[in-house]
């Protein structure tokens, strides 16, 4: 997964003052306060449609959202889960 | 507070609703003497520290020390490690107690605490009669430990059953943490009548539809909460055109309730009365009004002291205010603290006003008295503010913020926020020769000092000096009104965009 277009809406939308590329790719999201409660739900909402991820099967772990790289790892897993069943097919 | 009784009369009558889980009181009772038996010895030496998130698993814990008169200390679960280690050691405490992760076999995870024996500052004993230690939610620093006494647990959730009516079958919502004062309305009062408590596990706390979804399919009948679960609420009721019937008792309380909310409020609960609560975790709650469900209010008065509260307003110099004007409430409630653990913190909040003959609490709140006697908040008499129902002070942060080598100077004010109550906004000047700061570093800092609500929402890093009043201190009115018109200004440039 590309993380480009995710940081540029992270920053875009919770960080305008910085660019993309001061945004570390383990930065902590949820600890430093960048992704709060109800942001989290935002993001999670974003990350699934710009993944063609169905929202209603994603369990609501803050710990996948935490980072550029936690996010990049979850949309990775879920790819594969969906992929799996097609290729049996 | 014994389920003894409850688990022999009735015991099949649920007891908690959680997601899919259902206990019934037998269940219950008999979770929490499989964990008593899990808990260390008793020697006398201290109460025992409690970090458990909500579940039925940690309210059957906590019953479980309830139940074998274990004092227990419950700080917020989200705590950083080193506030909790200092905190269980200001309390003496002789283990930390948790709940594992699913998965693990483990029932409880029980860590012994090395309590040093001469602390440079040994505070009191803490009352044996107290069996709840709470803390306040203080932004930085230690939070200041409130020891709750056994008579006046009882007599408030006696007030509490009565006054809305709790009775055997009664569904009550359990929205705010465990370790919030809050929580001996929603759990505890409930269980000690026989009632049904429906948990709002914490990760489930900001999901609009899952929330109406509990609500609904428990059949919940009493909701307290701050303003933020109303909001959400009615968010996912109104876009589905649904209402919660079932409801028969509101409590809104924590912080002001925006008259817009109130009368969505009203329509999301058709049949429910809709009640004012004020309180904080020292004296329990002192007031109550009922809110006119017709609407027409702007704000809402406190409204009528609960049996055997006093109270009084005093000026900026300390005597007691008569007639119209503004002060500072002072209370005494049947229910409230003798004092914090630590009596050096009591300092000059808790005092004997003129004339009476009892200690009373300074809430720090700003009550105005009108002509003819109704009573309004008017705001705080110090820095703090509400941010999540977790009390905040602007100043701490601005320290805080101040410990980054990098930092010069830094203002700290709150917004006003439909959501949270309120919303900090952090503007701040770098030192000269500094490498470039942004707010993510200043982030990361935030996070190392301070708890995550106190971590402001917004960050502003200017080079431009600070707007200061004539004394010279910092204009946070200025400071407030300009990010408000910024913000107003973005968020119409936002709605022609996208018109």
């Amino acid at each position: 997964m590309n993380s480009a277009p995710l940081k540029a809406w992270i920053v875009q939308q919770f960080v305008p003052d910085i660019t993309p590329a001061d945004l570390d790719d383990d930065y902590d999201l949820i600890d430093s306060g960048v992704v709060d409660s109800l942001r989290l739900l935002r993001l999670i909402s974003w990350v699934c449609d710009a993944n063609g991820i169905p929202l209603d099967e994603v369990p609501i772990t803050p710990d996948n959202f935490r980072s550029v790289n936690a996010i990049r790892a979850f949309v990775e897993s879920s790819a594969q889960s969906q992929a799996s069943p097609a290729a049996t097919g | 507070m014994s389920l003894s009784r409850h688990a022999q009369e009735s015991p099949d009558a649920e007891a908690l609703v959680s997601g899919d889980t259902r206990l019934t009181y037998r269940e219950l009772a008999d979770r929490s003497i499989e964990l008593a038996r899990l808990l260390p010895p008793d020697t006398g030496a201290g109460p025992l520290c409690v970090v458990a998130p909500k579940s039925p698993e940690a309210v059957a814990l906590l019953l479980a020390c309830f139940r074998d008169r274990r004092q227990v200390l419950l700080p917020s679960p989200e705590l950083g490690t080193d506030v909790l280690h200092r905190l269980a050691a200001q309390a003496r405490c002789t283990h930390l107690v948790s709940i594992p992760p699913e998965g693990t076999t483990d029932a409880l995870s029980v860590t012994p605490l090395n309590t040093i024996p001469t602390p440079p500052a040994p505070p009191a004993s803490p009352a044996p009669s107290a069996p709840l230690l709470l803390t306040t939610s203080g932004s930085t620093g230690l939070p200041k430990i409130v020891p709750l006494p056994e008579d006046g647990m009882d007599r408030f959730m006696a007030w509490a059953t009565t006054h809305f009516g709790t009775a055997p079958g009664t569904r009550v919502l359990s929205y705010a943490p465990l370790n919030f004062d809050l929580s001996l309305l929603d759990v505890w009062a409930t269980l000690s009548v026989g009632g049904t408590v429906v948990l709002v596990p914490p990760e489930r706390a900001t999901d609009s539809a899952r929330l109406l979804a509990t609500l609904t399919a428990a059949r919940v009948q009493l909701v307290q909460s701050v303003p933020m679960l109303f909001r959400l609420l009615a968010d996912a009721a109104e876009g589905a055109g649904r209402t919660l019937p079932d409801v028969r008792h509101v409590l809104l309380t924590g912080e002001a309730t925006p008259p817009e909310l109130l009368a969505r409020t009203a329509r999301l609960f058709p049949s429910a009365r809709i009640h004012n609560v004020y309180g904080c975790t020292e004296t329990n709650d002192s007031f109550v009004y009922e809110v006119e469900r017709a609407g027409g209010r702007t704000e809402l008065p406190l409204g009528v002291p609960l049996p055997g509260v006093s109270w009084t307003l005093l000026a900026d110099d300390g005597r007691e205010l008569t007639g119209e004007g503004t002060g500072e409430l002072v209370v005494r409630t049947p229910f409230q603290t003798d004092g914090y653990l630590d009596p050096a913190l009591n300092g000059d909040r808790f005092l004997r006003p003129p004339g009476a003959d009892a200690v009373h609490y300074r809430t720090g709140d700003l009550v105005h008295r009108a002509a003819d006697g109704t009573l309004t908040l008017r705001g705080r008499s110090d820095f703090q503010v509400k941010v999540r129902g977790v009390r905040t002070n602007l100043q701490d942060v601005e320290q805080a913020l101040l410990l980054h080598p990098d930092v010069d100077e830094a203002v700290v004010v709150a917004l006003p926020d439909p959501e949270a109550g309120a919303r900090l906004h952090a503007v701040v000047r770098p030192t000269r020769d500094s490498a470039r700061l942004n707010s993510l570093v200043l982030r990361s800092h935030c996070a190392r000092h301070l708890p995550r609500t106190a971590i402001p929402g917004s960050l502003e890093i200017t080079d431009e000096p600070l707007p200061r009043t004539s004394t010279g201190k910092p204009d946070r009115q200025s400071i407030k009104e300009r990010q408000s018109a910024k913000e107003r200004q973005l968020a119409e440039e936002h709605q022609l965009a996208k018109g």
